[in-house]
């Protein structure tokens, strides 16, 4: 068997030592794949963060809209014991409202005049054919100081007495008649 | 050979290279391998037990309760809501100094630090990891505690920032119309359990799960994950009543006036839409707070428009009447004639309070007469009149959705005593409720239909969507005809009869007075001191838009008759109500201030059935007394009257002065006891006693 040998003096060029060569390339694809994977883990770990950090924030928010509906609700409650009808009237009663009663209902006529009547004085609102020959007939002008107050008409004026003084004696009837029941 | 060896080295550096690579894999594939294998071990293997040990360490259980359905009205303004409040509970077993966490909570709670030392104490030695310090607090008093109790060193996430305290998330039901329909919203308890009203019969609708929730939490105990409590349980739904905020107030309003003046023991009051069988208002007094209901009589709570049975007195006299117009025996403008103002119906006196020899069953209506409505009940027979008060609802429960509904006590005619026919037509020897008597009315304003009433508009869900809602079933009981004609009576009634102080502004008002002695459980028997007064009314009379009734219990004021006391409280609240219903006036009546002279009194005919025990009675007994009565009747006591157009094939009946078409006969006239002799000018207390009086020597 014939070995053959290079001489050791000549320079082979031509050669590549391929021992060289391929440590590198598997070098490289480690590092190029264990960067992939450091990459990976990165990711995944900021991923991981990022996540509960999400998560943090969106149970914050939670809570969040979890209070405002509440809080909602206690408002919409808030107004209705506001606009509950013993509310309302205890509001009035400290501005100076007073619970109406007969006595103190004023009955606006049409002519602008007002007055305090009763409810059961039915000549300023029952007998509308009264108002009109009221307005018809408007007072004449006097050179009277005193009299520059709005004159009143006679007619309804004297109806009202009568009514008035009706009312009086109808009253008196009653009042009679409920001692003798007693 | 050294060379050659080296030679051989160089020769394989690829082999060199390849085989280290080879074996690094291996490594890896080892380490890999290894790793793999352990977690194939923890995870398939362990898994369970790793995985409760990783649950145990970050996440918390949670439980909370949906917040209870929201009860409106018909316009939709909450009745009865829930909110969110905090409880402040205690783990003892995180607290190392009992007594000064006790002292510092009761600082900041106001209360004696004993109790809730006693309590900590207690569940520390019992091992007890929960103990509730204070509940059901509002969001200052929490914002208070949780800066009062705040310790800076502690590292705690959750407030408050205190060892071993919490805050439990509960709800508080709150009723911000506070004594506003209270007997029909009801109450619930502390365990948000409906105790009363709509709140207990749609407990189902109404009532929050509690929900099983996890958070997950990191190492400094903040939430980063947890689980979506919305899709676990439906949630609860909404009850929208058919009763208005508004009407019911302004009904309470006049009610309480109408109970004050008249020193009524308690009164109640219906309103109803005839046409839909909706209740617009339904009022009882005295009333109760459900926000502070504990402070409250249990009396308070109780729905007696619903669930009390009462006499209704003369106010029963709308059956009668419209089932006689119904078989068409009379007819509203018929005269009917009187002998007399008393009739006997198997030994039994009735009386009544006119003295007219004949007048219309109209005006019989208006005065209430009860001669007239026994013999037009005697003419209709017991089986006819019976079926006419059953197919007006009573004896059972109307269907309403409240609960406790009383069915009302009506007996079927094979109990009936000899009077019994007679009791019945002026509404003794029955028991109703308010609500029962206001649907018989609203059958008659609503042209002979009776529509069931009902309290619930819809049952909506969380969305707004309708859940379900009630369909009216109407069921037509008399005829068109008969109602208008029964109609018609009834406003004889408020025009010229006794319910004067039924009219109203602007409206016109038709309605029936009733006035009967309560029935005493103790002697069984009716108590003439104590009266039941009522008026059930309808207005505007020709198409009735609403039906009121109200009803007092012991009105102990000068006045008793239901005419008297119920009626302006029935025109108090429909002048109120029917121009905010948007009724059209259809009258311009000005009420005018009657006189005691002017009103018919209707307590001075108030006779009573001798047996008026039905409220005590069993039915064997009842039983026996029928069939005794049975036997007088064949002993051969004469029928003497036939005052309409079919024979009474009832009980016996005599009048003291036979009528005009039974002169002919030539019976016997019973001489006329004086107790019975009732006239205008005898005072009522004097009536009253000499009636009860023959009463008893009729029970003898």
């Amino acid at each position: 068997m014939r070995k053959r040998t290079l001489p050791q003096n000549k320079s082979n060029k031509r050669h590549k030592r391929e021992s060289n060569s391929i440590p590198w390339r598997y070098g490289l694809m480690t590092l190029f794949f264990g960067l992939i994977l450091v990459v990976g883990f990165f990711l995944a770990a900021r991923q991981h963060f990022s996540s509960i950090e999400f998560g943090m924030k969106n149970s914050k928010l939670r809570r969040q809209i979890d209070e405002l509906e509440s809080e909602k609700r206690r408002l919409i409650l808030e107004k209705e014991i506001a606009l509950s009808p013993s509310e309302i009237k205890k509001a009035a009663k400290k501005i100076g409202l007073t619970t109406m009663t007969a006595s103190n209902i004023e009955v606006y006529r049409n002519n602008g005049q007002s007055g305090v009547k009763s409810p059961t004085d039915k000549n300023a609102a029952t007998k509308p054919s009264e108002k009109p020959e009221a307005e018809t007939k408007p007072a004449q002008p006097s050179a009277n100081k005193a009299d520059d107050k709005p004159a009143k008409p006679d007619k309804p004026a004297k109806t009202e007495k009568k009514a008035s003084d009706a009312k009086k004696t109808s009253d008196q009837k009653e009042k009679t008649q409920a001692k003798t029941v007693k | 050979m050294r060379r050659q060896a080296k030679k051989t080295k160089k020769k394989n550096p690829m082999q060199t290279a390849f085989t280290r690579f080879m074996l690094i894999v291996a490594f890896f594939i080892l380490w890999i391998g290894g790793i793999g294998v352990r977690l194939v071990h923890l995870q398939i293997n362990q898994h369970e037990a790793l995985r409760d040990k990783a649950l145990n360490q970050r996440r918390d259980q949670i439980k909370s309760k949906q917040l209870r359905g929201t009860i409106y009205d018909r316009n939709n303004r909450p009745l009865a809501m829930s909110v969110k409040v905090k409880s402040l509970y205690a783990d003892p077993r995180e607290i190392e100094d009992v007594e000064a966490a006790a002292k510092q909570v009761a600082g900041v709670l106001k209360v004696k630090p004993n109790e809730i030392l006693k309590n900590l104490k207690e569940a520390k030695e019992h091992g007890k990891r929960f103990v509730w310090l204070a509940r059901k607090l509002d969001e200052n008093a929490v914002d208070k505690i949780n800066e009062e109790l705040e310790d800076r060193n502690l590292r705690k996430f959750d407030l408050p920032r205190s060892p071993g305290l919490y805050w439990r998330e509960e709800q508080k039901r709150s009723y911000p119309y506070q004594t506003l329909a209270a007997q029909i919203i009801g109450f619930s308890n502390a365990d948000d359990i409906g105790s009363a009203g709509i709140e207990q019969s749609q407990e189902s609708n109404l009532h929050g799960a509690v929900i099983k929730g996890w958070q997950d939490r990191d190492r400094h105990g903040r939430v980063y994950d947890e689980s979506d409590e919305t899709e676990e349980r439906e949630p609860p739904k909404d009850v929208v009543l058919t009763v208005s905020h508004s009407i019911q107030y302004k009904v309470e309003q006049a009610l309480a006036a109408g109970v004050k003046s008249s020193n009524s023991k308690s009164g109640m009051a219906v309103v109803l839409d005839p046409k839909t069988g909706e209740i617009l208002a339904l009022a009882n007094y005295p009333t109760f707070d459900p926000n502070r209901y504990t402070e409250f009589s249990v009396e308070n709570y109780v729905n007696r428009a619903i669930h009390d049975n009462y006499s209704p007195g003369s106010i029963f006299k709308i059956v009668t009447y419209s089932g006689a117009v119904n078989e068409n025996l009379i007819n509203a403008d018929a005269e009917i004639h009187f002998a007399s103002k008393t009739i006997d119906v198997a030994g039994h006196r009735f009386s009544d309070h006119h003295s007219r020899s004949s007048m219309s069953y109209k005006d019989a209506m208006a005065v209430s007469s009860n001669v007239s409505a026994i013999r037009t009940a005697l003419g209709l027979g017991k089986e006819k009149f019976f079926e006419y008060v059953q197919k007006f609802g009573f004896g059972k429960p109307t269907g309403i959705e409240l609960p406790a509904e009383a069915n009302g006590i009506v007996r079927p005619p094979r109990v009936w005593q000899g009077d019994s026919l007679a009791s019945m037509s002026i509404g003794y020897e029955i028991g109703v409720s308010a609500l029962q008597m206001a649907s018989a009315f609203a059958t008659i304003a609503n042209d002979g239909v009776r529509v069931q009433p009902r309290i619930i508009k819809e049952i909506r869900q969380a969305d707004g969507t309708v859940f379900s809602a009630t369909e009216p079933q109407p069921t037509q009981v008399v005829t068109a005809e008969t109602a208008r004609d029964v109609r018609s009576m009834l406003r004889q009634v408020v025009v010229a009869g006794t319910g004067k102080r039924a009219q109203l502004n602007g409206y016109t008002s038709a309605g029936k007075t009733g006035t009967a002695w309560k029935f005493n459980a103790k002697t069984k028997r009716v108590d003439s001191s104590k009266y039941v007064s009522s008026f059930i009314g309808m207005a505007p009379a020709d198409n009735p838009s609403v039906v009121i009734a109200v009803v007092m219990d012991e009105p102990r004021g000068g006045a008793r008759d239901g005419g008297q006391v119920s009626a302006p409280v029935f025109r108090e609240i429909a002048e109120q109500i029917l121009p905010e219903m948007n009724i059209i006036p259809d009258s311009n009546i000005q009420q005018e201030t009657l006189t005691a002279e002017q009103i018919p009194s209707e307590t001075e005919s108030l006779v009573p059935p001798v047996n008026e025990n039905i409220l005590g009675w069993s039915e064997a007994e009842n039983q026996v007394a029928g069939e005794q009565n049975s036997a007088n009747q064949t002993a051969g006591t004469a029928q003497t009257v036939q005052p309409v157009k079919e024979a009474n094939n009832g009980a016996p009946l005599k009048e003291n002065k036979a009528p005009v078409e039974s002169d002919k006969k030539g019976v016997k006239e019973k001489p006329k006891p004086k107790a019975t002799a009732q006239t205008s000018e005898k005072p009522k207390a004097e009536t009253k006693n000499k009636s009860s009086g023959e009463r008893a020597k009729q029970k003898t």
